[in-house]
């Protein structure tokens, strides 16, 4: 009995050993731990053994069943992956076929870029406020210091529906709305439409427009200068430059011009800048104070500066974009670009 | 406004070249926008004598001509006409690049050498106005004596250079020759010239002014008004450094007086207006307001029929100038006048600009005195003028000037303060810095401590508070001084809190989802022709646009009353590129108000539209698009809509906590058609101006029971009109508090179910927070939601 048990240890690695697939490896199973199998029956004959070497024999009949089991456990796991395997070797797509669903459509250039500027504004403390775009006479002109008469105001200009209602030619007609109601200091960006009479390959009658205000106690051109320079580093890259030039808007005093290093080039001179390095962007200047007092605010207490610039046109040069007309058309071959 | 480098070098020292004078302008305000070499392409071209005139031995119409150009002798043929032997002629040798693009190069004419071209006037860019001879078909025949071999551009004093300054509306004392080199004096640290006002008159003769003309000045409107008067006017050509100097600025030189009075406007700033003495009736100068309906006949061959708000000049029986903006035939220099009285005047610039912008004149007069013009320039101009009539010999200059002037505007004092400069500047400047600066400017200042006492010059009313005088101070000191600034941003400002715009917070939700859902968004002019109302079918309010009085044209006039019109029409437009399949939204406002005429601001509501033509899209892939557009605003529900341009039975009203927001569906038949759009297009639109101001969706989460769920599925027969959303409220309600879930899983039509019937398969969740739902339980909610839909809508159990 003992020798047939050591046989079995024995026959059981080769029995396993030389399956190659489940049906075999099913056959060794009945042929060892069946009814009729090898193991089975050398079990049978316990009753034959003596009592006195039954512990061993006992002993050994349970290490011979374990490794039989063991040994069929075994193989059965490296059949199981060895199937996986063949199995993942067949299924297969071709990862370059089109995706299946709705494509992603595309947000407009303008509006990218108009989120991209609020982001930029609302971090740094500003309310995004709006006013209405058909506006008043006295709100677009007048409380920021255009008095009728003014040369700066010229009625070719102006879309008008009545002397006094328009279409504003500039989001600064906020200004004074804003004054009227906030209480500084308040810092806010005015993004929106305006509509100026004449329309070409760099002018649209319609056309979106920013419109920056900081009114308080302690700030100045320096807090302008340094305001700017964070937005556009923002917006056109760490390396953006910023520089200042006199200009003149009615409502604001110094005024000045804002020049950005051209984000194509970085001020070495290319097309886009003709040259020059730089392009200018932005008009803005410390707020006169006659608007502030116009509009409620006490101008011996309060100082304020605003800027303010066209929204097309930034876009327009962070995508490289060199005609507006484009951007109202409207074609989607142009749209699907910025997917 | 055009000014030149040599007329201001005659007004102040400049050691800079025309770029470096350029740069420096633009720091300092004063933007050039253009720099312009008037010899640009006058490069090789000399003046040259011919002495030797032959037929070309091969052409007929040739001939080959010796030419003297100084320092030697060279050979052109051509085949000009009018050069005859000792001509002197302008000749363009190899290496000129001319105006018109001809390139010269020593070439070979029917095989004979040729070295150059003699030049027509039109070749060096010059007309007959400006030089005789230039406008004559061939060369250009010069005078006999000029020197030979010279460069053409000395001799026909076409070296300057002329420089295009952008001159911003503040500053309207420098839109003159002497206004500019007063800036470009404190610039660079120099002073301006004296101008030469003085003139010499025959002190033998007792005849004045007022022996010639008397001036009555009959309106608030004309705070001064200067006259003189010249005899034994010569009208002739002026001298060529003057038609030079007007030229170059654009102005084409006429006569002496004509040339006298533009060069003075440029030069001095001060327009104006010579009078043939002999056509004033009366002897009589009246400035005052028109009579409503006299009529002028002006100088540009127009006739203006004048009203009240018009200032003119008059004599005892009728307006001879328009004042300020343009002169009348009937009393102006002709070839005949012999006694010339000139003006010199400040008008009110508002009237000025009125009348001009009414009868659309633009003269370099109305532009100039539109801007407005100091007082103490009158009397200056008018002698200069004066000065210029003497210097040309072309008139006998009478003694004395009228002068009749109202009020005066001198210097005024202004008192700021070193620190208020700086904190507005937010810079350091020296209190030194700013009294040097100040005083460049003509601003005569004294510092007393902290405060800066200054005497501002009757010319810059621009400047009336600190603000105006940090800008002087600034501009000139240099804004580089910010380019190394290092300060901490809002060092001295507190945090201001960012409010959130719920309205672009909502929209910018919107848009980014409805991106994701494939969506292109558009931009669109928010005005366009009225034909959108019939396309639309439009009845009520929307059908009456409002109008812009001065559009592009007319289908550039009418403000959108809805989004449908802008969005089809960009659809359109596209489907006629070859975009078949478009799914595209806008945000934008619409412009509403029931006036006519407008008196208050019109209603802007925001909206966000949607148009979608694709295949296989309906009614219901786009309710899908609603609802996730409107999910996280509130509880959404439809009723059919009876919007005009939508299929009245594939389109719905849409309701957010009840509260009408928007519709959606497809677009009417007529609709397509009328924008040649595809059958299956659908349009929507919600108003985010009213979603944004819904109280925001509070969200309340309740724990799920620890039960199971019990699922039921229940297939009923009903006609074809019955709504299935009604069909789930009455199972909610008919379910109690049982109820967790219902929906509709299947519908099925067929033959066998009847004429006009559905069959609707629901799926029901019911769930107990107590406890698990007995068999016996469930029956009896079953039979319920059965026998209410049974009663509401003739549900038939399948």
């Amino acid at each position: 009995m003992e020798e047939e048990l050591l046989k079995i240890k024995q026959e059981i690695g080769e029995a396993v050993e030389s399956v190659e697939n489940k049906k075999q490896l099913a056959d060794v199973k009945v042929a060892f731990l069946g009814k009729a199998g090898k193991l089975t029956a050398v079990l049978k004959g316990m009753r034959d053994v003596p009592n006195e070497d039954r512990p061993r024999i006992g002993a050994l009949v349970n290490e011979v069943r374990a490794l039989v089991e063991e040994k069929i456990f075994q193989k059965e796991e490296e059949l199981n992956q060895q199937e996986l395997a063949e199995k993942l070797k067949c299924e297969k797509v071709d990862i370059t076929m089109p995706s299946v669903g709705i494509k992603k459509g595309a947000l407009h250039p303008v509006t990218s870029m108009t989120d991209r500027l609020m982001d930029i504004c609302v971090n740094l403390g500003f309310s995004i406020i709006e006013g209405p775009e058909i506006e008043s006479d006295y709100y677009n002109f007048e409380a920021v210091n255009t008095p009728k008469s003014h040369p700066a105001r010229d009625m070719q200009d102006s879309f008008y529906f009545t002397d006094n209602i328009l279409l504003r030619t500039q989001t600064t007609a906020v200004q004074a709305r804003a004054m009227e109601t906030l209480k500084p200091p308040f810092k806010i960006v005015v993004p929106g439409k305006t509509y100026r009479n004449d329309s070409d390959a760099t002018h649209s009658p319609m056309f979106n427009q920013l419109e920056g205000l900081v009114v308080d106690e302690n700030v100045s051109m320096a807090d302008l200068k340094i305001m700017l320079s964070v937005m556009m580093k923002r917006l056109f890259g760490q390396d953006t430059l910023i520089r200042f030039r006199p200009s003149y808007f009615p409502f604001t005093e110094p005024s000045i011009e804002v020049d950005v290093s051209c984000p194509q080039c970085h001020g070495q001179g290319c097309k886009l800048c003709k040259n020059s390095g730089y392009l200018e962007l932005l008009g803005a200047g410390v707020v006169n104070p006659k608007v502030l007092d116009f509009n409620g605010i006490d101008s011996k207490k309060y100082k304020g500066f605003a800027f303010g610039f066209g929204i097309d046109r930034a876009s327009m040069l962070f995508t490289g974009n060199t005609d507006m007309r484009s951007l109202f058309k409207n074609d989607i071959r142009f749209l699907k670009q910025s997917r | 406004m055009k000014v030149t480098y040599n007329w201001l070098k005659e007004h102040v020292n400049i050691a800079l070249s025309p770029e470096e004078l350029a740069a420096k302008m633009t720091k300092s305000g004063f933007e050039v926008e253009e720099i312009a070499y008037q010899n640009q392409h006058l490069h090789h071209v000399v003046v040259g004598k011919i002495l030797k005139i032959e037929k070309h031995p091969q052409a007929d119409r040739l001939v080959v001509c010796q030419v003297d150009i100084g320092d030697k002798t060279t050979q052109i043929i051509t085949a000009a006409t009018n050069v005859f032997e000792g001509a002197v002629v302008p000749v363009s040798l190899p290496g000129a690049d001319l105006v018109n693009g001809v390139k010269i190069q020593p070439t070979k004419m029917r095989g004979v050498e040729s070295n150059g071209m003699f030049c027509s006037g039109q070749e060096l860019g010059i007309d007959e106005n400006y030089f005789e001879g230039a406008g004559v078909d061939g060369i250009l025949i010069l005078p006999g004596d000029m020197k030979i071999g010279q460069p053409i551009e000395k001799a026909l004093m076409l070296d300057d250079v002329v420089f295009d300054v952008y001159i911003t509306p503040n500053r309207p004392d420098c839109l003159s020759v002497v206004g500019l080199a007063r800036e470009i004096a404190a610039m660079l640290g120099e002073s301006v010239k004296k101008i030469n006002l003085n003139y010499p008159i025959d002190i033998y003769s007792k005849e004045t002014v007022h022996d010639f003309v008397e001036v009555e000045n009959a309106t608030e409107n004309c705070s001064r008004y200067c006259m003189g008067a010249v005899k034994d006017v010569k009208i002739e050509r002026s001298p060529l450094w003057m038609r030079a100097r007007l030229n170059a600025v654009g102005i084409k030189p006429i006569d002496t007086i004509v040339d006298i009075t533009n060069y003075v406007l440029v030069e001095m700033g001060q327009p104006l207006h010579a009078f043939d003495r002999s056509l004033i009736d009366g002897g009589k100068i009246i400035v005052r307001q028109a009579e409503s309906g006299e009529k002028l006949e002006a100088l540009n061959g127009q006739s203006y029929t004048l009203d009240e708000k018009d200032i003119v000049i008059a004599d005892s029986k009728k307006p001879m100038v328009l004042a300020g903006i343009i002169g009348g035939t009937n009393s102006c220099i002709n070839s005949q006048t012999k006694t010339v009285v000139i003006e010199s005047a400040v008008f009110d610039l508002k009237s000025i600009r009125t009348s001009s912008r009414k009868y659309g004149i633009r003269t370099d007069s109305s532009a100039r005195n539109e801007k407005g013009i100091n007082l103490a320039s009158a009397e200056d101009g008018l002698l200069r003028a004066l000065c210029l009539i003497s210097k040309l010999g072309c008139g006998k200059i009478v003694r004395g000037v009228i002068d009749k002037a109202r009020g005066e505007n001198g210097w005024r004092n202004l008192t700021s303060s070193v620190r208020k400069i700086n904190d507005i500047l937010g810079v350091e400047i020296a209190a030194k810095d700013i009294s040097r600066i100040l005083a460049s400017l003509s601003i005569e200042n004294r510092v007393v401590g902290d405060k800066i006492e200054c005497k501002i010059p009757p010319y810059r009313e621009d400047i009336e508070n600190d603000n105006d005088l940090a800008e002087e101070v600034i501009r000139l000191y240099g804004y580089d001084v910010y380019d190394n600034t290092d300060n901490v941003l809002f060092k001295n400002s507190p945090i201001t809190e960012s409010i959130p715009n719920k309205r672009y917070n909502l929209e910018r939700t919107c848009r980014n989802l409805l991106v994701n859902e494939g969506f292109y968004e558009i931009m669109t002019f928010t005005f366009g022709g009225k034909d959108f109302v019939k396309k639309l079918m439009l009845t009520d309010q929307r059908a009456n646009p409002i109008k812009i009085s001065n559009p592009l044209g007319e289908n550039f006039a009418y403000m959108r009353t809805t989004m449908a019109t802008s969005i089809l029409q960009t659809a359109a437009y596209n489907l006629s590129v070859g975009n078949k399949q478009m799914r595209l939204f806008e945000c934008g406002k619409v412009y509403l108000s029931e006036q006519e005429k407008l008196s208050t601001l019109p209603c802007e509501p925001n909206m966000l539209a949607m148009f979608v033509c694709e295949e296989g899209f309906d009614f219901f892939n786009f309710k899908n698009v609603i609802e996730k557009l409107l999910a996280g605003v509130g509880e959404i529900s439809v009723e059919r809509s009876s919007e005009p341009y939508l299929h009245p039975g594939i389109s719905a009203d849409i309701f957010v906590n009840g509260q009408k927001v928007g519709h959606f569906g497809k677009l009417h038949p007529m609709v397509v058609k009328n924008y040649e759009l595809p059958a299956n297009s659908y349009y929507g639109q919600v108003c985010t101006l009213e979603l944004s101001q819904m109280p925001e969706k509070k969200i309340v989460l309740k724990q799920v029971s620890k039960f199971p769920n019990v699922e039921r599925d229940l297939a009923v027969v009903v006609d074809e009109d019955v709504q299935v959303g009604q069909m789930l409220e009455a199972i909610k309600s008919a379910c109690g508090k049982l109820y967790f879930d219902a929906s509709l899983f299947d519908v099925y039509r067929n033959q066998s179910l009847g004429e006009s019937k559905k069959s609707l398969a629901f799926n029901i969740i019911l769930s107990d927070e107590n406890k698990t739902l007995t068999d016996e339980e469930i029956a009896k909610v079953m039979a319920k939601v059965l026998k209410s839909l049974q009663y509401r809508f003739g549900a038939v159990l399948r």
